[in-house]
């Protein structure tokens, strides 16, 4: 356990930068009280750094707290609330079930706010888990213990051309199921438990973490004598396995990637799979504070399919329509949430109908037809047909999303809706080697004093690459081609 | 017969200017011994009220003059004894206007509260433009230096509006209620239904904003007929009369229209039941191909049919057989002359319709590839927000602009003595109706209904009303009958989000 702080904050301005709006200026200005439960191989003085370049002031110290567990001493902060009228949303009453790899029984949707965070090594030099956390750990107010999880990427040399298939078992039996299926629909290189530790405020049951590395194996009568190709043939695999083994979630299936997720804090989800062990060259993270959706390890974020993830902090206003596109393409939705929806969207329009990154991001937020006129013509056709066949793709309502991609090079996208509703915010270390995503500053500032930081403009995809730098930094025109 | 409606003069006030006397296309009111009296036969078009100068009159509803009786209503006994007079099937006009329940009203409308904002179309970008056309389903964008489309584009229409004047012929309404709709239409940026009458030359100057039709009977169409409209439409069925062909008694046959529809002076118009090259689907996906081909692939070329019980299914064939965009008519739509028994009985409620269409081309991958338009018993912008909720693209209404022209409904159209000017072709009575004042009247109820319409969305959180079309999402269903609910895939009241 680390120590406490409590802090005043006046948190900066949320600008919604948007070139293209009429000008909006959306601020957000809140005093808060931070209770600092602190993880992180930093120094008080480094921390309060960050802290301060957010406008945030340090006024005390207090004890150690442990922050969620009712036998704790009760605490009362300045204003009167105590620990447990914060994290009372954990206590649960006695009894009540809580779900790892079985949905929770009428859940089909999930709603709420989050806090997301991402980093890209530019020039290809592997990054600690120990980062990403502290990215997300930081962002308190935008999570509520009901899940969290991190992606990442390259983080298998050794085995960077199988599929790592990572799955969420209730128990054995569902274990068993699952190998069965694999055996039959692929060759198992190497399987592995994955390293996971007892955390003292995770409440169990825990979930079997088990990861499988895999290839393919397509026979021909097992598809009607029709292959349907390499990445189709895990997808049909992993949404049947989802629809139909019960107890058992697969929660990502690419090459040289894989997701740590559960139902926690960030900063108990971290410690509950020992985040630094492992390094890669693009994190992506994710903390909710969802306002309806029961406790369930396989429903938080990042949301992953094949080489694809999804962290998420938004509500679809359109869900049942997006939902419908998907379907269309045979996808089954067995997560139920619309950041699921999102998945399988970029997997459709990049994937499978080769769209380039920006046009399918202008899918998703587009323009609207005013703007649209104003385009050159060439442009103005593209962006008409782009609208009017991807109309269901159309994501409406607010959003920010960190979308992760693997192959054919790991890539980050990073985009918000057309009216910019959530916050988003892009930097770029000093010496260029490492790009950031997130909700808020204190995120990127938290792991990098110097960094240079800018939003992206509404509904415009920032993108970076491993070992390519930033391709787009979100002020773009959407289908000039920036930086091959 | 006893009476059903009867005017009432308040002598005290009557200036005996006679004008509700002129005015009166039935004859119901006549002038005797210096005083205005009623003569049998009132309609309740209330147009005598509208023109008194003095405020002198009255229409009452005469109470019932049959002993009661809960089966044997009035309604029953009036029809027999008109068909133990007559021999003849009942005729009707307007939607049915029976007791049916209206599913639009068990259904409630979802807003956003804190979880996310809601969206103030005074101050913020809401879009209702809306395309109407076939889809393609993907995009081809070639990337060098510069994205562009690559291949070929299908035609499109580019409305304002989800909305559209559906298809009033020629013949069941006069040429100004046509031209009120088509200076409407033009104003407005959407798009309006020629219906099965062809289309006079004076129109043709409305032609970007017309979608004209192929009906059974064929009437007027001629090859710039469906080249210069912004969309054609194979009619195949009315919601108001499934499984009949349009029906223009020969009293509204006059030269004007004889012309238009090439057909003789004074004789019923009656367009055959099935197109008689039409017997099955391959037989419309033909002549879709066909009509196609006449219109050199530069226009949109749809299906309306009918919503009967297996809609869902014809709907998928339809898409299927080529149509770029679909048309579905609902069993309360309206008509300018109908069998009563047909369009008091026969068909599906558009909400139901449209909600199974819209869920069988989800379920069969074919709902990317259309433009779902639906109407047939729309009244309003909660009922026009319902049916995109539901499944449409685009809402597509014809009684509610006619009412707005000055209609009351009185479901006498197919006598041809409409005495507002609508549903007629006398001109004397036509001329009651100034095609410029109509069209002002209708383009301000649209605008209402658009601007209720981003409104709506605006609460809901979306901004472009693409979102909203299929998303039942946003919709909770309150009535008696659960069942209904579960097939339009709607949640009941009081089921959240998850």
């Amino acid at each position: 356990m680390g120590s406490d702080e409590g802090l005043w904050g006046s948190v900066h301005l949320h600008i919604r930068a948007s070139s293209r709006l009429s000008g909006l200026y959306a601020a957000k200005a809140f005093m808060i009280w931070r209770k600092l439960w602190c993880p992180l191989h930093l120094s008080d003085a480094q921390r309060l750094r960050a802290r301060k370049s957010c406008g945030a002031m340090d006024i005390s110290n207090k004890g150690p707290i442990g922050r969620l567990t009712s036998k704790d001493t009760k605490q009362t902060d300045d204003r009167g609330f105590s620990d447990q009228s914060l994290n009372g949303l954990r206590d649960y009453p006695l009894g009540s079930v809580r779900y790892v790899a079985t949905r929770p029984p009428g859940l089909s949707y999930q709603m709420g706010g989050c806090g997301i965070a991402a980093l890209i090594s530019l020039d290809g030099r592997p990054v600690a888990g120990d980062k990403i956390r502290s990215m997300l750990t930081i962002m308190e107010e935008r999570e509520n213990g009901l899940g969290a999880g991190y992606a990442c990427y390259g983080l298998f040399p050794k085995n960077r051309e199988d599929y790592c298939m990572q799955f969420f078992f209730d128990d054995e039996d569902a274990k068993a199921k699952v190998e069965s299926l694999l055996g039959e629909h692929m060759s198992i290189m190497r399987d592995e438990k994955v390293f996971t530790r007892k955390v003292k405020t995770l409440r169990p049951p825990y979930p079997i973490v088990w990861r499988y590395f895999c290839q393919p194996r397509r026979s021909k009568e097992a598809v009607g004598g029709m292959d349907p190709g390499e990445e189709d043939h895990v997808v049909n695999l992993v949404m049947h396995i989802n629809d139909q083994v019960d107890g058992a979630m697969c929660i990502s299936s690419g090459k040289d990637m894989a997701v740590f997720k559960g139902n926690g804090y960030s900063y108990e989800i971290a410690e509950f799979y020992d985040l630094p062990r492992y390094s890669g060259t693009l994190w992506t993270s994710h903390s909710r504070f969802p306002t309806n959706s029961p406790a369930w390890w396989a429903g938080a974020h990042p949301l992953s399919l094949i080489d694809w993830s999804v962290c998420h902090n938004g509500e679809i206003t359109s869900y049942g329509v997006n939902r419908k596109m998907v379907e269309m393409a045979g996808y089954r939705c067995t997560v139920m949430t619309d950041t699921e929806v999102v998945v399988y969207m970029w997997d459709l329009l990049v994937r499978r109908h080769k769209l380039p990154i920006s046009a399918a991001a202008f899918a998703m937020a587009p323009w609207t037809y005013k703007e649209i006129e104003l385009m050159d013509p060439e442009s103005r056709r593209l962006a008409m047909w782009l609208r009017f066949t991807y109309r269901e793709a159309f994501l409406n309502g607010p959003f920010s999303i960190l979308v992760a991609r693997g192959q054919p090079v790991p890539t980050l996208i990073a985009l918000a809706d057309r009216k910019k509703l959530r916050p988003l915010l892009v930097g770029q270390s000093e010496d260029n080697r490492l790009a950031y995503c997130a909700s808020e500053e204190c995120a990127i500032r938290m792991v990098d004093e110097t960094a240079r930081t800018w939003q992206t403009n509404a509904g415009s995809p920032f993108v970076a690459q491993v070992g390519k730098g930033i391709l787009r930094d979100g002020s773009e025109h959407p289908f000039k081609v920036v930086r091959e | 017969m006893p009476e059903r409606f009867v005017p009432v003069i308040n002598y005290n006030t009557c200036r005996v200017c006679k004008r509700c006397v002129n005015e009166c296309s039935y004859q119901a009111l006549d002038f005797k011994d210096g005083k205005v009296v009623p003569a049998g036969g009132c309609v309740a078009c209330g147009r005598c009220i509208s023109v008194c100068p003095a405020s002198s009159m009255e229409i009452r509803t005469v109470p019932s003059q049959f002993p009661p009786h809960g089966n044997w209503t009035e309604r029953i006994r009036r029809g027999i004894y008109a068909q133990a007079g007559s021999g003849g099937v009942l005729l009707s006009s307007c939607g049915t206007d029976g007791d049916h329940p209206v599913i639009f009203d068990d259904l409630l409308l979802d807003a956003a509260q804190v979880t996310n904002p809601s969206i103030d179309p005074l101050r913020e970008p809401v879009e209702t433009v809306t395309l109407l056309g076939g889809r393609p389903g993907k995009v081809d964008v070639s990337e060098n230096g510069v994205m562009r489309l690559e291949g070929g584009e299908k035609p499109i229409v580019v409305m304002d509006m989800p909305l559209m004047i559906g298809h009033i012929s020629l013949g069941s309404v006069s040429y100004n209620t046509q031209k009120s709709f088509f200076m409407a239409a033009k104003e407005l940026n959407i798009i309006a239904g020629s219906g099965e009458g062809g289309l006079h030359p004076d129109f043709y100057q409305y032609a970007d904003h017309i979608c004209t039709e192929i009906a059974s009977g064929r009437f007027g169409i001629n090859p710039e007929y469906l080249k210069k409209a912004a969309a054609v439409e194979i009619k195949i069925g009315q919601g108001a009369k499934p499984g009949h062909g349009g029906h223009l008694p020969g009293e509204k046959v006059t030269p004007l229209i004889s012309q238009t529809r090439m057909i003789p002076l004074g004789t019923d118009a009656l367009s055959p039941y099935p197109h008689h090259d039409i017997y099955s689907i391959e037989d419309l996906a033909q002549l879709i191909s066909v009509t196609k081909e006449a219109v050199e692939y530069n226009k949109p070329v749809g299906v309306k049919i009918a919503a009967v019980h297996n809609v869902a299914a014809i709907a998928s064939g339809v898409v299927r057989a080529g149509a770029d965009f679909i048309t579905i008519d609902g069993f309360k739509g309206g008509t300018g002359s109908s069998m009563r028994v047909i369009r008091d009985h026969a068909g599906l409620p558009i909400e139901v319709a449209v909600a199974v269409v819209d869920k069988r081309l989800t379920d069969e991958g074919l709902r990317n590839r259309v433009t779902v338009c639906a109407g047939g018993g729309v009244r309003c912008s909660a009922d026009m927000i319902k049916v995109l909720a539901l499944g449409a693209d685009v809402a597509m209404v014809s009684t509610a602009p006619m009412v707005a022209l000055g209609c009351r409904v009185c479901q006498q159209c197919h006598r041809g003595l409409c005495s507002w000017g609508i549903a007629t072709q006398r001109e004397d009575l036509m001329q009651r109706l100034d095609p410029e004042v109509g069209a002002q009247r209708v383009v301000r109820l649209f605008s209402a209904w658009n601007e209720e319409l981003k409104e709506v969305m605006g609460a809901m959180g979306i901004d472009s009303v693409e979102s909203l079309v299929g998303n039942r999402d946003r919709l909770r269903y309150q009535g008696p009958n659960p069942k209904i609910a579960e097939i339009m895939g709607v949640k009941h009241i009081g089921e959240g989000w998850g």
